[in-house]
C-alpha cells in the first residue's frame, strides 16, 4: 500500500524509475523490424519476394499466420539457440567467450545518452523537479556516446585475436584499422554542429535544431561525413570489410556459432539502430517536428489577423495537442490504409496464379487486409475525435462543439506529448534505418586500400575545412560563445 | 533477356569522384523496391512448390515413350538412342514383336534418371518418333536410387489430355482426339 501510495503520490519520478527498463526494452522490440527491413528491402530491391515460410498454424480455423515474415526471427532465435554452443579448442577461451557480449553491452548502453523526448518539468511539492529525455543526464553526452561507440570495436578485436584463427584475425584488423581511422573524421565532422550549437548536451543541440533548422541543412557536409563515418563505424557496406565470404571466410566472427554469433549479430544491428537514431538526433532534429517554422494566423482581437510564423516545438505541441494528435493518429490510419491496399492488390496477384495453396492464402490475406482496415479507419476516427473535443487550453474556440470539449490533466499532457516525440525519434531512426539497408544493397563494397584513401586522404581533408568554414562563420554570426 | 553494358573506355569527371553515381545507383534500386512494394506482378520469381512453373514444351524435362493407337510402344527396339547415348542411361532389352509389319520390340526398356543429363540426344536419335522428352517434369524426387529408374510402364504412363491438339501423335493414343481414325487406320494396315 505505501508503495501505491507513493506511486500516486510521484507519478513522474515512477515513470522516470520505469524507463531506463522500459527504453531498452522497447528498442529491443525495434531490433527485429529492423531485420525484417532488411531483408524486406534486400528482397524488393532484388525483385524477389522475401521471407514469407514461416508460419504459426491456428489450429480449428485453417488459417496461416505469416506475419510477413516476422516469424522468421522467433525461428532464427530457435535454430540459433539449439545449436551446439562450441568453442575451438585452440580458442583463447576468456576473451572468446567475453568477445560477443562487448557490441551488445555499448549498443544497450548508448541509447540511454540519446534525448528520447524533450524534458519534462513538474511540480514536486514545492520545488520543481525536471524528468529528462535522456536516461543519463550529462552535459557531456555526446562525448560519452562516441566513447561508448567507438568501445565496440574492441569485440570486433577480442573475438577475432581469441579465435586463434588467421581468418578471423585478418577481418579483426582490418574491421580495427578502418574504424579507429573514421573515427578520425566523425568526431571532426560533428564539431561542427558542437560549434554552432555550442553544447555537447544532446537535449540542447535537439532543442536549438527546433529553433533554428535541422543539422543537416545548417551543416550539409559535416551530416554526409558523419553519415560515411557512421556506415564505417557500424562495418556496414560499402565498409563491411570486417567480413567477406570471398576472401577471410566469415571475418571476424569465423570461429562463432550458436548463440555467441547471434550476439555478434544482435550487437551489428544495435548498432545501425543507435547509429540511426544518432543521425536522427544530430542532424535531422531528433523529437522536433518540423524544420521550418510554419505560418499561423493569428487573431488580433478586432476582427483581423495576421501571420505568425511558428516554431512547432514542444510547447506548442502542448498547446495544441489535440491537433497535432490528429495528425499523427491520422498519418497512422491513411498509412494503415495504404498498407491493407497492398495486401488486397497481392491476394488478387495470388488469386490469379495456379497456386495449390490458393484458399489458405486467400484466408490469411483476407484476414489481414481486414484487420489493418479496421485498424487504419479506427486511427482515423481516433484522429478526428481528438482534433475536434481534445483541447489543453481554457476554452477559446467559438460554436457548439466547445461544449463537448474535453479538458485532459496536465499529466497527460506531458505524457502524450511525450509519447509523440518518442514516435517521431523512432520514425526518423526508421527511416535513417532504411538508409543504411538501401545503400548495402546498392553499393558495391570498396577494397582496403580504397577504405584508407579514402578515410585519410579525402574525408579527413574535408572536415579539417568544414571544421575551420564553420568555425569562421560561428565566430562571426554568434560572436564566439 | 541479358543486357549487354559495354566497358566504358575512360571515366568522365562526375563518374571519377564516384559522389554522384551513388545517388544514381540509390535511383535505379529504389524503383526497384517502389515496383516490388507497389505492384504484385513485378516480381520475377513464383511461389514455388505451391505454384508451379509454367515450362515450354520443349522444355527438355522427364521422358516419355509414344503409344500407337492400340496403345503398344512405337518404340522398335533399335538401339538408335541407347546407341547416342553419352551417359548410357538407356538400357534396352529387344524381343520379336508379334506384328509381323514390324520386326522387334523391347521386353525392357529402362532409363536410369540418375545418369541422364537429359541432352535429347536420345529424341533427335529415334528413327519413329517412339522418344520424347516434353513431360515437363523437370522435378524428379525419390526416396531411394531404384525410384529413378523408370521402366516400360512409367515412360507410357502419360494421358493425351495433357498435351495440345496440335500434338498429333499424342492425340492418337488411345483418349487422344485424333484416336478413332486413327485405330481405324491402324487396323486396316495404313497407319506410319
Amino acid at each position: 500500500m505505501f508503495l501505491f501510495d507513493w506511486i500516486q503520490a510521484h507519478p513522474y519520478q515512477t515513470v522516470g524509475l520505469i524507463l531506463p527498463i522500459a527504453i531498452p526494452l522497447i528498442l529491443f522490440q525495434v531490433l527485429p523490424l529492423l531485420v525484417l527491413l532488411e531483408r524486406r528491402g534486400a528482397a524488393f530491391i532484388q525483385d524477389r519476394v522475401g521471407p514469407s515460410r514461416a508460419y504459426i498454424p491456428i489450429p480449428g480455423t485453417g488459417l496461416r499466420i505469416r506475419a510477413f515474415g516476422m516469424l522468421y526471427n522467433m525461428t532464427d532465435l530457435v535454430k540459433l539457440l539449439f545449436k551446439e554452443n562450441f568453442v575451438p579448442p585452440f580458442a583463447f577461451k576468456s576473451f572468446y567467450w567475453l568477445a560477443p557480449a562487448i557490441p551488445v553491452a555499448t549498443g544497450l548502453l548508448t541509447p540511454a545518452l540519446l534525448p528520447w523526448f524533450a524534458p519534462i518539468a513538474y511540480q514536486d511539492g514545492s520545488a520543481i523537479g525536471v524528468l529528462p529525455g535522456t536516461l543519463i543526464t550529462t552535459s557531456s553526452g555526446l562525448l560519452l556516446l562516441f566513447a561508448l561507440g567507438s568501445l565496440s570495436v574492441y569485440g570486433v578485436v577480442l573475438g577475432s585475436w581469441s579465435s586463434n584463427s588467421k581468418f578471423s584475425l585478418l577481418g579483426g584488423m582490418r574491421a580495427s584499422a578502418m574504424m579507429i581511422s573514421y573515427e578520425v573524421s566523425m568526431g571532426l565532422s560533428v564539431l561542427g554542429m558542437l560549434l554552432i550549437v555550442g553544447s555537447f548536451d544532446l537535449t540542447q543541440i535537439v532543442d536549438w535544431q527546433g529553433h533554428h533548422t535541422w543539422g543537416m541543412f545548417v551543416q550539409p557536409v559535416g551530416f554526409l561525413l558523419f553519415l560515411v563515418s557512421m556506415f564505417a563505424e557500424c562495418n556496414r557496406n560499402p565498409f563491411d570489410v570486417a567480413e567477406g565470404e570471398s576472401e577471410i571466410v566469415g571475418g571476424f566472427h569465423t570461429e562463432y556459432a550458436g548463440v555467441k554469433f547471434m550476439m555478434f549479430m544482435t550487437g551489428e544491428y544495435l548498432h545501425v539502430l543507435v547509429a540511426s537514431a544518432l543521425l536522427a538526433t544530430l542532424y535531422a532534429g531528433g523529437y522536433e517536428l518540423l524544420p521550418f517554422p510554419m505560418p499561423m494566423f493569428v487573431d488580433t482581437g478586432v476582427g483581423t489577423s495576421e501571420v505568425v510564423w511558428q516554431w512547432l516545438d514542444t510547447y506548442w505541441i502542448k498547446a495544441h495537442l489535440g491537433g497535432v494528435l490528429a495528425v499523427m493518429l491520422g498519418m497512422t490510419g491513411l498509412l494503415l490504409i495504404g498498407f491493407a491496399w497492398l495486401i488486397a492488390g497481392r491476394r488478387a496477384n495470388y488469386a490469379r496464379q495456379k497456386a495449390q495453396d490458393r484458399d489458405l492464402r486467400m484466408r490469411e490475406y483476407a484476414l489481414y487486409t481486414g484487420a489493418f482496415s479496421v485498424l487504419g479507419i479506427g486511427m482515423i476516427l481516433g484522429a478526428i475525435m481528438s482534433g475536434l473535443f481534445l483541447h489543453t487550453e481554457p476554452i477559446s474556440r467559438a460554436g457548439a462543439l466547445a461544449a463537448y470539449s474535453v479538458p485532459i490533466y496536465p499529466g497527460w499532457v506531458d505524457a502524450v506529448t511525450a509519447v509523440i516525440q518518442f514516435h517521431v525519434v523512432i520514425g526518423k531512426t526508421m527511416l535513417f534505418a532504411w538508409l543504411f539497408i538501401w545503400v548495402r544493397w546498392t553499393l558495391p563494397r570498396f577494397r582496403y586500400d580504397q577504405i584508407m584513401g579514402l578515410g585519410w586522404k579525402v574525408m579527413l581533408n574535408i572536415a579539417l575545412v568544414n571544421l575551420l568554414i564553420t568555425a569562421i562563420v560561428a565566430k562571426a554570426i554568434g560572436g564566439g560563445r | 533477356m541479358a543486357k549487354v553494358v559495354p566497358r566504358p573506355d575512360h571515366l568522365s569527371f562526375w563518374e571519377r569522384i564516384y559522389f554522384v553515381e551513388i545517388f544514381k545507383g540509390l535511383a535505379t534500386t529504389l524503383g526497384h523496391a517502389r515496383k516490388s512494394l507497389l505492384d504484385a506482378d513485378h516480381f520475377k520469381v513464383i511461389n514455388y512448390p505451391e505454384v508451379q512453373p509454367d515450362l515450354p514444351r520443349d522444355y527438355r524435362a522427364r521422358h516419355r515413350l509414344m503409344k500407337r493407337p492400340d496403345g503398344s510402344p512405337r518404340c522398335v527396339a533399335c538401339f538408335m538412342c541407347s546407341t547416342a547415348c553419352p551417359a548410357r542411361c538407356i538400357n534396352i532389352v529387344a524381343e520379336e514383336s508379334p506384328d509381323h509389319h514390324i520386326e522387334k520390340r523391347p521386353a525392357k526398356f529402362e532409363i536410369d534418371l540418375l545418369l541422364c543429363v537429359f541432352c535429347g540426344f536420345c529424341v533427335e536419335a529415334c528413327p519413329c518418333d517412339a522418344i520424347r522428352m516434353d513431360t515437363r517434369q523437370a522435378v524428379l524426387a525419390g526416396d531411394n536410387r531404384r525410384d529413378f529408374v523408370i521402366d516400360r510402364t512409367k515412360l507410357m504412363d502419360w494421358e493425351p489430355k495433357d498435351y495440345p491438339l496440335e500434338d498429333t501423335q499424342s492425340q492418337k493414343a488411345p483418349g487422344g482426339a485424333l484416336h478413332d481414325q486413327a485405330m481405324e487406320a491402324f487396323k486396316s494396315g495404313t497407319y506410319h
